[in-house]
């Protein structure tokens, strides 16, 4: 990996953190399209059923409250950035 | 537009996988011909962006919020709808299984909207609309249209479950993701004006080496 590319990483993960920081504390808590669709429907909340038990679910981690859902995040971007990378690496072209 | 579980019957979450793992055979044969050791970064670093970005729900009118998805941003850059599904199903496997956001039973459809519908959506409007509109204008409006007809196709499915009835459903998705895909259309605009400016070299209509 050459250097242009160390540094379009550096700024992403920074991005990220940026974004994990204020998400907790700006993003909208209003029901998503989806979700508000689901309403207009009339469809029971009962019916959603979470199949695994996640062990942050909706982003959050209780004992710490608005910080842990800042930590918890941050971790989610770095778990996805290393997955993404490690898929790409075992796909990718072959000469 | 995260499918949550038990949004759809098992039988055809099945049918869902199915359609994924066929797309998946073409993103790994897709990835195997195309993705070069110096676009994976791009691909890793768009998979976290997007993971970070799906946590900013703005608000839109209506009491509703909605946040960026980047399928169309994904399929536009890599000029493949393949690398969206690549992205797309590591995202939402993560999200399903670490975070309770989208059913993992519904990660078929999930990835169907939002990789494979709203990537090829994206990219082809993107394609159709360039030479008359100009790359950026076309990238907004390509962007746009895959937020509403991924929207349009996930009423569809939830119609097809018996969860929303179809009329409602779809009045309900596309009223709500024409405000959504404006966002949509608005940061795919950004992030390509951003990557233009810092690493043109990873945009494809700025090849100038040509491969390797």
């Amino acid at each position: 990996m050459d250097k242009t590319d160390k540094y379009l990483i550096i700024v992403a993960v920074v991005i990220c953190i940026i974004i994990s920081c204020l998400s907790p504390f700006i993003a909208s808590g209003d029901p998503d399209g989806l979700e508000k669709s689901a309403e207009d429907a009339n469809v029971p909340e009962e019916i959603e059923t979470a199949v695994v038990e996640s062990p942050f679910p909706d982003y959050t981690f209780e004992p710490l409250g608005s910080i842990g859902e800042v930590g918890v995040l941050i971790l989610g971007a770095l778990l996805t950035l290393i997955c993404g990378y490690g898929v790409a690496q075992i796909v990718k072209r072959r000469s | 537009m995260h499918i949550p579980d038990g949004f759809i019957p098992f039988w055809q979450c099945a049918i869902y996988y199915v359609i994924l793992i066929i797309a998946l055979y073409f993103a790994s044969k897709w990835a195997r011909e195309n993705l070069d050791e110096k676009r994976i970064p791009l691909l890793a670093v768009l998979a976290a962006g997007i993971f970070a970005i799906m946590s900013m729900n703005m608000p839109i009118p209506f009491g509703t919020s909605g946040h960026m998805v980047g399928g169309a941003l994904v399929a536009i850059l890599f000029c493949a709808p393949e690398a969206a599904v690549l992205v797309f199903t590591v995202v939402l496997i993560i999200q399903a299984l670490v975070f309770g956001d989208g059913g993992i039973t519904a990660l078929g459809a999930n990835v169907l909207n939002m990789a494979i519908i709203g990537g090829s959506v994206g990219l082809y409007t993107f394609k159709g609309l360039k030479g008359i509109i100009g790359i950026y204008g076309a990238a907004g409006v390509g962007a746009w249209l895959a937020t509403v007809v991924a929207a349009l196709a996930c009423a569809i499915e939830m119609a097809i479950a018996g969860t929303f009835p179809l009329t409602i459903g779809v009045a309900s998705m596309v009223l709500y993701h024409f405000f959504i895909g404006i966002i949509e259309a608005v940061l795919t605009v950004v992030v390509l004006l951003a990557l233009n400016s810092f690493r043109p070299d990873l945009l494809p209509w700025n090849k100038t080496e040509g491969g390797q």
